[in-house]
């Protein structure tokens, strides 16, 4: 009888500790949320004044808006080839990383530096040796004279390859970590039992690491949805909408627009999107955990 | 224990309560000590300081008790708009005069953000004093909302080395490219802005209006699905297919042409004026070498450029006393004589046309001087308070017409389309 009482006393405390932290995320975030999906109801032009309830007309015109799929095609393929890559290349860098060799401090620091320099700069970078007049890369590759940005099919596949420059390091970091926490005294055994390195990378390496690939697939996945800012230097968009993301479909709409109401929709839509991305991943993890 | 919570939240609602109006902006003492401030934002001119501080000190001079204060704004267009948008749709009142592009004047003036000047500025006078394209676009619905400060327009450049003189028609911008590139390999013909952005709607409508074609249709509808715009699609797409201009023009904005032009890889480009004085440096590999046209047309009549530039308008949301004081400060900048004074030292061209009649410009810039035929053939995009949101859309279809994504058909069709249903058009 006590016990329960303190039981009550203590879930109504723990309650209470925990009201400051739901508090603030319910200002900052929830409403911020439920706020969008207001406007998104309405047709909004800010400019004009003009603002009025729509229901749900809004959404009706994204379905038919070939805009917006085309800006979520592009979004997903992006989000794909971007990962993917980069979680291709931080895999064996990771692996190198992991291994003690003189100056390995140094080297893990310095692989960090294009993830260290912010988008806006390296993009700005980019788009100079992209430049198909007097940028490196044509120089490089000497006969081609390929526009990076300016044609439809090339300029996506350029945005992609900032990404996965910027990017791999950080997803190597965090498989590093993931490294770091496998027990040496595994493949010590596996050595006695006379497997083959790479039997060890499949047998041991890899399972325990797919935690922390899940983690990296969750991180970067939902980032890489939201990709703004490196697309928007080096394209804005361009050519022909053929690099445009949701974030800047609904930025432009938003911001330079001033359509609030449409630009609402399509954030929301966006957020669908990633919340339905993040509740796929954490299924995934859930299981992993679950399975241990 | 639950004295101490309740105090810790207490304490945590506070905090937001105080951020929340920490975000409502301090109101400065702006009548300090007799005189009034008088805020004036602008983008930075760029050029010597000097000259423009003396024309901003003469409006103090002739009006003693005002204090002028100058704020920056960010130079790219579209940055600044969105200040605007975020300030004047807040009610800002903490600065009086502003410059506008030419594309926000019916936007602003609609939305009620910027002050009718037409008592102190009547469109007739306007009219009388000013060059035809800028007061279209500054007078909406028979009153002025603002008034011209210096304005810019598409010009072509052309190489006077490589041709015989400048093409007046479509016709023979093509002859005398390939004409030029037969002789060089490696040259290149005509180099304009064809990426997806607002230049690329400029460089559009110059040639729609060049197919004899005009941006606005009945009831101030904006028109897209027309054979004119068809026409200038296709020319626009044709210069690519045909070799004329090189397929990476559909990366190039101003300065990515102005290089190829100005290291003489190029025949002809589009451009702004402010491409002149890179071109004549003394390092410049095509100095003296350079000649500027009006764009040609079909018809071969002078074309008409895509008119560019910055207007003063006066915040509405400040007080009647300062709206007087600020239309004051308008004419003082617009002045023939400040039109001058931003010619002589910063290279902006005055919407003036008395201006360039005057011998000091003649004297010094006879660059500007000579500008004066193409500037009084500049065309506004079409003026509707609606540009900011249908620009993007113009920008996209644009873009994939010239890109080959879609034919021009297909793409006004779409344009047409997704404009009528952002303004309001039935069909």
């Amino acid at each position: 009888m006590n016990g329960g009482g303190s039981l009550e006393r203590e879930r109504r405390q723990a309650y209470l500790l925990v009201a400051p932290a739901v508090l603030v995320l319910a200002g900052v975030a929830l409403y911020p949320i439920l706020a969008a999906v207001w406007l998104s109801l309405h047709r909004f032009i800010l400019v004009f004044g003009e603002r009025r309830l729509t229901g749900l007309d809004n959404y009706a015109f994204l379905l038919s808006d070939a805009r917006f799929w085309a800006a979520l095609g592009n979004t997903a393929y992006f989000t794909l080839v971007a990962v993917a890559v980069e979680l291709l290349l931080a895999v064996p860098l990771a692996l190198l990383l992991n291994r003690a060799f003189p100056g390995r401090g140094l080297l893990r620091a310095s692989v960090l530096v294009p993830w260290a320099i912010p988008t806006v700069v390296s993009a700005r970078l980019w788009a100079w040796m992209f430049n198909p007049e007097y940028g490196l890369i044509n120089r490089m590759l000497p006969g081609s004279d390929i526009n990076w940005l300016g044609a439809p099919g090339y300029a996506l596949h350029a945005a992609i390859l900032v990404d996965v420059w910027k990017t791999t390091p950080f997803v190597a970091l965090l498989v590093l970590a993931g490294l770091q926490g496998i027990p040496e005294d595994l493949y010590k055994a596996a050595r006695v039992d006379g497997a083959s390195a790479w039997r060890a990378f499949r047998s041991i390496t890899l399972p325990l690491l797919k935690p922390a690939l899940l983690l990296a697939l969750l991180f970067r996945s939902l980032d890489a949805f939201r990709v703004f800012d490196a697309i928007y230097v080096l394209t804005e968009g361009g050519p022909a909408n053929t690099t445009e993301t949701l974030s800047i479909y609904a930025y432009k709409t938003l911001m330079r627009s001033g359509d609030f109401g449409y630009g609402s929709t399509l954030s929301v839509a966006t957020f669908l999107c990633v919340v339905l991305l993040a509740l796929v991943w954490l299924r995934l993890l859930g299981r992993e955990e679950g399975a241990r | 224990m639950g004295r101490r919570l309740t105090l810790l939240l207490a304490s945590g609602l506070i905090a937001l309560a105080v951020g929340v109006s920490g975000c409502r902006r301090s109101e400065a003492p702006r009548e300090a000590a007799g005189r009034t401030r008088l805020v004036f934002k602008y983008q930075p001119l760029w050029g010597p300081p000097a000259p423009f501080h003396e024309l901003l000190a003469r409006f103090e001079r002739e009006n003693p008790g005002v204090e002028l204060v100058t704020e920056a704004l960010p130079n790219a267009s579209d940055l600044a708009h969105q200040f605007f948008l975020t300030a004047l749709e807040g009610g800002a009142d903490d600065f009086d005069v502003l410059v506008a592009d030419v594309v926000w004047v019916p936007e602003f003036a609609r939305a009620g953000w910027i002050a009718d000047l037409s008592e102190h500025f009547p469109p007739e006078r306007l009219r009388a004093d000013f060059f035809p394209g800028p007061v279209d676009a500054v007078v909406v619905d028979g009153r002025t909302y603002a008034v011209p400060w210096y304005l810019d327009v598409g010009v072509l450049y052309y190489r006077t080395d490589l041709v015989p003189r400048a093409p007046r028609t479509y016709e023979e911008l093509q002859r005398f490219a390939r004409e030029a590139m037969a002789e060089a390999p490696g040259l290149q013909g005509y180099v304009w802005q064809g990426r997806q952005y607002e230049g690329l709607s400029c460089n559009v409508y110059e040639a729609l209006w060049g197919h004899g074609g005009e941006a606005l249709g009945e009831g101030g509808r904006v028109l897209l699905d027309s054979e004119p715009a068809r026409e200038a699609l296709a020319y626009l797409r044709g210069l690519l297919e045909s070799g004329v201009s090189p397929r990476t023009v559909t990366g190039f904005s101003e300065e990515e042409a102005r290089r190829v032009f100005q290291e003489g890889r190029a025949v002809f480009m589009r451009n702004w004026p402010y491409a002149w004085s890179e071109a004549q440096k003394p390092d410049s590999p095509i100095r003296g070498k350079v000649g500027i046209a009006p764009l040609p047309t079909k018809s071969g009549e002078p074309g008409w450029g895509t008119l560019g530039g910055w207007q003063l308008a006066v915040n509405a949301h400040v007080s009647p006393e300062r709206r007087r004081l600020a239309a004051r400060l308008i004419a003082h900048l617009t002045s023939p004589e400040a039109n001058l004074v931003l010619a002589l030292h910063y290279a902006r061209n005055p919407p003036r046309p008395v201006v360039y009649e005057d011998p000091r410009l003649r004297e010094a810039e006879p660059f500007i001087a000579n500008l004066k035929q193409m500037v009084e053939r500049a065309r506004p995009r079409p003026v509707t308070p609606y540009y900011n949101l249908i620009s993007d859309v113009l920008q996209s279809e644009f873009s994939a017409a010239v890109a080959g994504l879609r034919t021009p058909e297909e793409a006004l069709k779409r344009a047409q389309r997704q404009v009528d249903h952002l303004t309001g058009v039935r069909e």
